[in-house]
């Protein structure tokens, strides 16, 4: 992860190819990384990655004009539109995360932490849920793990048609170089895992909520901590040390009526807990699994009191 | 509190150099956390932490400021 200040992260959304999007980095005029995400031939692509790597502009888009491949473009023609539209300042920088904004109006929703690949806890989790009757359920990073079944877990979540945010794990999992220590993944589930959002935003009745991971996003190539919700991860990742040191709790609530967020949910410390501090509540989400128990939160909002409930099942 | 420094005299501000953090930012947090603040504002004196939640009378700040410049300059 390296944060080099002249170096400008870009996401480009194609039109007529297979890859949705390319993501891809510049730093004055030379190329540093591109990389085809959400489809396309993965081989090919990262080849073409590999042979544009470190080259000038120039370069590269003499190479890239003129090839055709469907519906009168073809992954370099998108490159080169990419390339030219950031140069020319009609693609801004990307934001250093993605925020995903969830729109439902909802009173009570179940918060599920790290799964770290283990598809069956989440299976019994959801089956506890649906008990609770919860509105929506979010999976709240670290998807991944090191030896588990990654895969049957990511198809599971997809088919389920879940909410999930990226963890620390999974953002190394979807990296396509330096991963040797991590557990395979298909080029595919590599690709949807760094397309998953960096962070969830959603209202709990006249409650603003957020959740992230934790501090990995700072850590990403042009974090700013001036975008939004910055501000709220640098007070629980930096200051509180994910809300374990109360001794600085007077600052925090000095810092707390710039806050956009009302409910700030994270998931890094790997214990399960529920502060409230200068009219704010914030909530660590444990692991799903710990030895023999599974566990999952209850975020519930009535007559704007919240409450915030961690339950249990035997595994 | 940056506002009652900024505003000491010109002989003391001559003999000082201050340093402003703004607890938003990483670094902020990071300078805060060293010396081991726990509230705002704060304010340090030579690595110090002298004054937390509360902004010192001028003469107070004045004092300590030329005591502190006194007893490092003793041998001059």
């Amino acid at each position: 992860m390296s944060n080099n200040d002249s170096s400008q992260r870009f996401i480009y959304t194609t039109q007529g190819v297979c890859p949705p999007e390319i993501h891809f980095k510049i730093n004055k005029d030379i190329i540093e990384e591109i990389r085809f995400v959400g489809g396309g031939c993965p081989g090919n692509a990262q080849l073409v990655s590999r042979l544009l790597k470190g080259r000038s502009i120039k370069d590269v888009l003499d190479q890239l004009d003129g090839i055709d491949c469907r519906n009168q473009t073809s992954c370099p023609d998108q490159l080169a539109r990419a390339i030219i539209a950031s140069a020319n300042g009609r693609l801004k920088p990307a934001d250093s995360f993605r925020v995903h904004q969830d729109k439902g109006d909802y009173t009570k929703v179940g918060l599920i932490g790290e799964l770290v690949g283990n598809h069956q806890t989440l299976a019994k989790v959801l089956a506890h849920l649906k008990d609770e009757r919860v509105q929506a359920v979010y999976c709240l990073g670290n998807l991944t793990g090191r030896s588990a079944d990654n895969a049957e877990l990511l198809k599971f979540i997809r088919k389920q048609k879940l909410t999930a945010i990226q963890g620390a794990l999974d953002w190394q999992l979807a990296q396509t170089e330096g991963t040797h220590n991590l557990p395979n993944l298909s080029p595919k589930n590599r690709d949807w895992l760094l397309q998953l959002p960096h962070v969830l935003d959603f209202q709990i009745q006249r409650k603003k909520a957020i959740a992230f991971f934790g501090d990995y996003l700072q850590q990403l190539p042009g974090f700013s901590d001036f975008e939004p919700f910055a501000l709220e991860m640098n007070m629980v990742c930096g200051l509180t040390n994910f809300m374990q040191d109360e001794t600085v709790f007077p600052a925090l609530e000095a810092m707390i009526p710039q806050f956009q967020a009302d409910i700030i949910i994270f998931s890094q410390a790997r214990r399960w807990g529920h502060w409230q501090v200068g009219g704010k509540d914030f909530i660590s989400v444990g692991p799903a699994q710990k030895k023999e128990c599974l566990n999952w939160g209850l975020l519930n909002v009535e007559a704007d009191a919240i409450h915030f409930e961690t339950k249990e099942i035997a595994a | 509190m940056a506002e009652s420094v900024k505003v000491l005299p010109d002989e003391i501000q001559a003999i000082i150099e201050v340093h402003e953090w703004d607890l938003r930012t990483r670094e902020g947090v990071e300078r805060f956390r060293e010396l081991k603040a726990k509230s705002l504002p704060s304010v340090a004196l030579d690595e110090e932490l002298m004054y937390e939640s509360l902004i010192p009378p001028q003469e107070e700040l004045i004092a300590e400021i030329q005591r502190r410049f006194k007893e490092k300059n003793q041998g001059d």
